[in-house]
């Protein structure tokens, strides 16, 4: 019971992703600042961030909205983020426990922070924040399918076994999933299906700046918002870990493999920055035919080429 | 100064609100955001929503119209909040003042913090007014 | 081309030049000489003069007067150093009309006393706002780096 206990709450659980989701999200803002010759924040700016919203802001309840599930969300998305980090980043680690890696249970977990978005933007009474959510909606109607077909390809990669231990071990001992032509399919396929959970442009239209006075978050202030900043530095950290794990050959922690495994997520979360940086936000209906259409049909021609063995 | 008060220092976050203006102090706000001037480097973002913003800028001369509107944003904001007017006219309401639809320079109506005089003032002198007011707060 | 023409008539007053490129020359000069200089480069060389700025450095109260030649596009500066403490400089309001107002603001955020303008009162204010503090004059601290 302790020894869970410790794994939920410090490492590799809530503490670990929070801080390591902090240092990313300021390796994002650093990057952009840098790509538009300028200079950026210093290097603690998500951390007071954070606790300016947490210590010093006052909350404030809307009028016409329900106040109890405009509470509550927020703090289901930062459940369900540590709890999706916690079952990531067991296997990943090479922690022994009682869980076995389920790749369904860690797909389910990872879709809870973007509903809790859609809840609490539904339930602020406010009406450019139902607009944002129901672009949200819409929004994941459209990914997940693809983040499921990408989850199928590596599954057939694997000789059908969904236990993310054995898909590291297999990546492991032979070539890691992304040195085949199927895997570099699946890989670009998963690095845009990122790019939309995390809603970071070219697919933040749910919570445009200035378009709609950002969006679905239009009403948080002080604490709740503070917990929504929190939940999306955490996903930044374990999302591209799961794809490090699922695709590019996990993590050996010892010697020169500790140097190894933070550059490949550095590049990942790199990667996912300057598509960022260089393409404008596109409207919800381009978004939908982009996933429905061209992303499916990758990665149906991934899944295919894998049955056969490429 | 305590911890709380250095983290509300080292991130605050604008939101500007255009009175009725001639619009060269809103071209003269929008410079100071972009990458040459770079707030960015000292923790500050643009945020499209009054209830994340730390820092109310207020510029242009405000009339009977915007009067309400303007207290019911500072209403809206989540306390602490710092008031900056910008501008001849939103620090004495300049060559508007005497006209009939004026309802007062903007520390009649909100309590202000700073005041950034100038027609419009540059955004070196947008910068130095604010680093001022993080000095003595 | 146009410094050394400059360079044989007045040639005391000129403290120091710098050639930026061939569009923008700026010339420091000596305060008392800025009235007869200008009057020579709008009669004599046909030169227009465009728009003044003001900076307050660790060197004083500095002043830029940009020249415009429209035919050539050459912009030429003129640049006075006031002294820190008394900052005072004859008004070029009775040649130029443009600069009766530019002084005014001058006057009203710096504190730069202009000899012989015609109306000195303040321009952007209303009212006794700030009358005798200047909101654009800096701290220096005793090393010479501004201090907010």
């Amino acid at each position: 019971m302790g020894t869970n206990l410790f794994y939920f709450l410090v490492y590799p659980g809530f503490l670990f992703v929070a801080i390591v989701g902090g240092l990313l999200s300021w390796f994002d803002r650093k990057i952009t600042a840098r790509v538009q010759f300028r200079k950026g924040p210093p290097l603690l700016q998500p951390f007071y961030d954070f606790f300016k919203l947490l210590l010093v802001k006052e909350t404030i309840l809307p009028a016409r909205g329900a106040k109890g599930l405009f509470l509550a969300s927020p703090v289901f998305a930062v459940f369900g983020a540590t709890m999706a980090g916690v079952f990531i980043l067991l296997p990943l680690l090479n922690i022994t426990s009682g869980f076995h890696g389920d790749l369904i249970v860690i797909f389910y977990l990872l879709t809870i922070p973007s509903l809790t978005y859609v809840i609490g933007a539904l339930s602020s009474g406010n009406p450019l924040a139902a607009v944002g959510g129901s672009r949200e909606m819409k929004l994941i109607l459209s990914y997940e399918l693809t983040f499921l077909l990408v989850l199928v390809g590596v599954i057939i990669k694997s000789g059908q076994s969904i236990d993310l231990y054995q898909i590291i071990h297999i990546q492991q001992s032979g070539t890691p999933f992304i040195g085949s032509l199927s895997g570099i399919l699946l890989f670009i396929v998963a690095i845009f299906c990122l790019q939309a959970k995390l809603a970071l442009v070219p697919f933040d239209m749910p919570e445009a700046e200035t378009e709609i006075s950002d969006g679905i978050f239009i009403e948080y202030s002080g604490t709740p918002y503070a917990l929504i900043k929190l939940s999306k530095y955490i996903l930044f950290c374990i999302l591209p870990a799961f794809v490090v794990a699922i695709l590019m050959n996990g993590t050996r922690l010892e010697g020169i493999g500790i140097l190894w495994a933070v550059l490949k997520l550095v590049a990942v979360v790199l990667l996912l920055t300057l598509i960022r940086n260089t393409n404008p936000r596109i409207k919800i209906k381009q978004a939908i035919r982009f996933f429905f259409v061209w992303m499916n049909l990758l990665a149906i021609i991934a899944i295919v080429l894998a049955i056969f063995g490429l | 100064m305590g911890f709380k008060s250095y983290c509300f220092k080292k991130s605050l976050w604008l939101f500007h609100f255009g009175g009725a203006s001639c619009n060269n102090c809103d071209i003269e706000i929008l410079d100071c955001l972009t990458p040459r001037y770079d707030v960015e480097r000292f923790g500050m973002l643009l945020v499209g929503s009054i209830r994340h913003a730390d820092v109310l800028l207020v510029n242009g001369s405000i009339n009977k119209k915007d009067k309400p509107r303007l207290l019911e944003i500072y209403e809206q904001a989540p306390k602490p909040v710092l008031v900056v007017a910008i501008g001849a006219c939103g620090c004495t309401g300049g060559i508007f003042a005497e006209g009939d639809t004026f309802a007062g320079p903007v520390d009649k109506i909100i309590p202000v913090d700073a005041y950034i005089p100038g027609c419009p003032p540059k955004p070196e002198a947008i910068l130095a007014g604010i680093v001022k007011l993080l000095g003595k707060n | 081309m146009v410094i050394e023409k400059l360079h044989k008539t007045f040639s005391k007053e000129i403290l120091d030049s710098e050639h930026r490129n061939d569009r923008r020359i700026t010339l420091s000069i000596d305060p008392a000489a800025l009235l007869p200089m200008s009057e020579h480069l709008f009669r004599d060389l046909g030169y227009r003069f465009i728009i003044a700025s003001a900076l307050h450095t660790k060197r004083g109260f500095e002043i830029y007067y940009h020249f415009s030649n429209d035919s050539t596009g050459l912009v030429l500066n003129l640049h006075v150093t006031l002294d820190p403490v008394k900052p005072e400089i004859e008004s070029m309001s009775n040649m130029f009309e443009a600069t009766n107002w530019i002084e005014r603001e001058m006057h009203e955020l710096f504190g730069i006393n202009f000899l012989n303008h015609p109306n000195l009162e303040q321009l952007v204010s209303e009212g006794n706002w700030a009358t005798g503090e200047y909101p654009y004059r800096k701290k220096f601290k005793s090393n010479g780096e501004a201090q907010a």
